[in-house]
């Protein structure tokens, strides 16, 4: 060849920006933490767990998995990390044991997260 | 040594698919390809076999069953036509990025209207931005070859891309010629089992397809283009074992004919080549200086390889199969990377189009001895009269 | 027709809440609005499948909502399918593991395939794919989750819309005051009506928890295609506070809105029949998408319903012939 021909250049993608290969990607186990939704929220639910008869409605009725029941301890446990407030679980509980009440009326209200994702 | 058997390129396609010990076959009926399907049907109810035949509910269908089936882990196999290529349009990028290495053998056809059953190379050619390998052959045993080539290739782990087999609808699908199919051995050294990455699997959960960052959606399309310059060394290692276990003589890219001292050339791809190379042959008795370069793969396209093949070449003709309305040379789509091809050569030749075989017409001698007349009248007056010739129009 | 072989799972019935089973396959994290319907459904569904599970996700809410980015809140394996073609790929995987199963690759229990669809991706764009796999017998479960809208883009009207329901293809007018003029497909007379191979078909809502489970488990223990049609009702889309989610559903119920049954080998067992229905209103006044509805639309709407709870009284089993399994 009397001149060279152009070539195809280089590519060089930062590493923060890449994506798995064909994007496949693990699938998360027990939670996805790189999808934090605890900052929707402008109400929480507050349990008073003496009206609570464990009847695992609040558990069955969202759309995170907010709701956990510890067997051995006999409590329904929240789940701060992700509840995003939408009071499903406050309408459905049969004998009113949850109430809503504003985050910002708690220490650890209104999350603002760094990074949302 | 395997014997010589007649079998058209259907029966060649299918039995490649068969060689390739494919798993999951989806069909649906178009013309000109449909007997591929219905000989792979035949194998599969004789338990010759052993792989799943569904019935598609149409060719969309058909590419979407593959995808899931590659996904999973399978070999896929599936084919089409003609419009039945463009209704899957949809499903070529999500195959293609997803980096499912299915397998689609296309008996190519004219789009509609007019529903003319012909060949034309459109069909398939509409496809070529999506991302799949994609490349004709010229007979019932390149079909056969290239169905276990693509495979090869397109499941090497540097590569991960699905692929179209073309082969000219009629004049290679249901005309029979000499076929030597390989001995299961030969098939068993060339081409090894499908190794998915990250297939759907219950022991290692994945998630396939997730939405992507805005910002990651630039370093998904360089993943493929990057792919992409990586493809032709898997071709050319590819090709070179081809060739040795199976006894061929294939040029990885563009097979050159009477080209090294040709002043005039043809530039063409798939079944017509057989009638282009007869008619070299003949020009050539006559004292006219012709050549032929025949294109085996349009995606990756060989610029570099072209470039050198046909550089010193005085005047090419494009014969083009395919209709490009509103292209760039008011032509067909070949002659468009061709003359990109070329543009960086100090001696640039002079590029004109042949638009010959629409309908599924027959090119005849008598049509590249025109043609052979129109080059050398461009050699003469050293100048490119018209991007684009009407053959018998 | 030909029997299914291979080795797969058998549920049993959930007795009560606390039978349900722990883990979690549809994990918290996902970016799907508060309250939302569909969200509560696949978390229900998952729950019930299990982690033997493959889902496939045409394009939809469930899709979008939930892949942003690059992470996805299922824990089982999941594969992104065309809002097109989701019974179709379901298909592919099927026969893949049908396959792979046959030549050793594969050696673990039959996965439970599900698709998991919108209304549009199961009796629109969807219709022709979930036709082919119904047809063809494969194992899977195809699921509708009913949001009744094409909520994802911003709710425009789909074949599951209500009539006189507001979407921003039938917005109300002048010239077309009920907005939407043109009365819903029935999603699973369309699969029961002309699909030989189909084994079961049921309806739910994620109002009942535990029956939606256990259809979910009942269609994975079957050995041929299965269809759930569930009602996932939209805060976004219906204009609905979203803690009234499940009240909505449970009102849908109420007023014969949407009916609850199942079918298999030809019989269709209808559950949760009201003894005096409320009228549709009851169930209409909540939401903001038929708020514009004049009474003589109400009236129309109420007309349609009281047909179709008609048919659930009367009902006579007609039974539609399914072929014999061969061994």
């Amino acid at each position: 060849m009397a001149k060279e021909l152009p070539g195809y250049g280089t590519i060089n993608v930062p590493k923060d920006r890449e994506v798995p290969f064909g994007a496949v990607t693990p699938a998360p186990v027990c939670t996805q933490n790189l999808f934090q939704t605890s900052n929707w929220r402008i109400v929480r639910p507050v349990k008073d767990d003496e009206k609570c008869t464990r009847c695992l409605i609040c558990y069955l009725s969202c759309p995170d998995a907010c709701w956990i029941y510890k067997e051995e301890e006999d409590v329904m446990e929240w789940v701060a990390g992700f509840c995003k407030g939408c009071q499903i679980c406050i309408n459905e509980c049969p004998t009113g044991a949850l109430t809503a009440v504003p985050e910002l009326d708690f220490p650890d209200g209104v999350v603002r997260l760094e990074k949302p994702f | 040594m395997a014997k010589e058997q007649m079998m058209t390129g259907c029966r060649a396609s299918a039995e490649g698919a068969k060689a390739a010990e494919v798993e999951v076959i989806c069909s649906f009926p178009i013309r000109p390809y449909t007997a591929i399907m219905m000989e792979l049907a035949k194998m599969v109810a004789n338990g010759e076999l052993n792989a799943e035949f569904l019935h598609g509910e149409g060719e969309h269908a058909q590419l979407s069953v593959v995808l899931g089936a590659s996904a999973s882990g399978a070999r896929a196999f599936t084919g089409s036509s003609g419009v039945g290529v463009t209704y899957a349009m949809e499903i070529y990028s999500p195959m293609s990025g997803g980096r499912y290495p299915a397998q689609m053998a296309i008996a190519d056809r004219t789009l509609d209207p007019p529903g003319d059953f012909g060949s034309e190379h459109t069909d398939a050619m509409c496809t070529r931005d999506q991302g799949w390998l994609l490349g004709w052959a010229d007979s019932p045993q390149e079909v056969y070859d290239n169905t276990l080539i693509y495979y090869r290739v397109g499941e090497d782990h540097r590569v991960m891309l699905p692929q179209m087999v073309c082969q000219e609808g009629y004049f290679i699908s249901h005309i029979p010629d000499k076929v030597v199919l390989g001995e299961r051995s030969q098939v068993k050294e060339f081409l090894p089992p499908y190794r998915p990455i990250g297939p759907l699997s219950l022991t290692h959960p994945v998630s396939h397809g997730p939405q992507i960052r805005p910002d990651q959606g630039a370093p998904m399309d360089a993943a493929r283009a990057q792919t992409f310059l990586a493809v032709p060394k898997v071709i050319e290692e590819a090709t070179a074992d081809f060739n040795r276990i199976f006894g061929r003589k294939y040029d990885p890219f563009v097979e050159q004919y009477k080209l090294a001292d040709a002043e005039i050339a043809f530039f063409i791809m798939g079944a017509h080549s057989n009638t282009c190379r007869t008619s070299v042959d003949r020009l050539r008795k006559q004292g006219v200086k012709a050549g032929m370069a025949r294109l085996r793969w349009v995606r990756p396209w060989p610029t570099h390889q072209l470039a050198e093949a046909l550089g010193h070449v005085k005047a090419i003709g494009v014969v083009e199969t395919s209709t490009s309305y509103g292209g760039a040379m008011r032509g067909g789509n070949l002659i468009h990377e061709l003359r990109a091809s070329l543009y960086d050569l100090d001696q640039r030749p002079l590029v004109t189009s042949f638009m010959a075989g629409l309908g599924g017409e027959t090119i005849w001698p008598a049509d590249f001895d025109h043609m052979a007349k129109v080059l050398t009248e461009m050699v003469k007056e050293k100048k490119t009269r018209n991007y684009v010739h009407w053959i018998g129009m | 027709m030909q029997a299914f072989n291979y080795k797969f799972q058998q549920f049993e019935p959930l007795k009560s809440f606390k039978c349900v089973p722990e883990p979690e396959v549809y994990v918290p994290g996902h970016r799907t609005c508060a309250g939302c319907g569909p969200a509560l459904n696949y978390r229900l569904v998952a729950k019930a499948a299990g982690q033997d599970t493959i889902f496939i996700g045409p394009t939809g809410c469930m899709y979008v909502a939930n892949s942003s980015y690059l992470c996805t809140p299922y824990a089982c394996s999941w594969i992104h399918a065309q809002i097109t073609n989701g019974g179709a790929v379901a298909s592919g995987i099927e026969a893949a593991f049908k396959v792979l199963a046959r030549k050793g690759k594969h050696t673990g229990p039959f996965p439970n395939v599900i698709v998991m669809a919108g209304d549009g991706g199961s009796v629109d764009i969807g219709l022709q794919a979930m036709s082919g796999l119904m047809y063809r017998n494969h194992k899977v479960l195809f699921i509708c989750y009913d949001n009744e809208s094409y909520a994802n883009t911003g709710i425009q009207t789909s074949p599951m819309t209500p009539y006189g329901a507001a979407t921003t293809f039938t917005p109300p007018g002048k010239e077309i005051p009920e907005g939407k003029t043109l009365f819903p497909k029935d999603a699973p007379q369309l699969v029961i009506g002309g699909h030989p191979a189909v084994k079961y078909v049921a309806t739910t809502t994620v109002a009942l928890p535990l029956d939606l489970m256990n259809k979910v488990r009942k269609a994975l223990s079957q050995p041929g295609p299965t269809f759930l049609h569930m009602l996932a009702p939209c805060p976004k889309g219906w204009l609905f506070p979203e803690h009234l989610t499940r009240e909505m559903a449970r009102l849908a119920v109420e007023t014969g809105m949407w009916s609850m049954y199942e079918w298999e080998n030809g019989a269709y067992k209808y559950t949760n029949v009201p003894k005096k229905y409320k009228p549709v209103n009851e169930y209409m006044k909540h939401q903001g998408r038929f708020a514009h509805l004049k009474p003589e639309h109400i009236a129309k709407m109420q007309a349609f319903i009281d047909e179709r709870i008609k048919n659930v009284k009367e009902r006579i089993p007609i039974p539609i012939p399914t072929p014999k399994q061969t061994a």
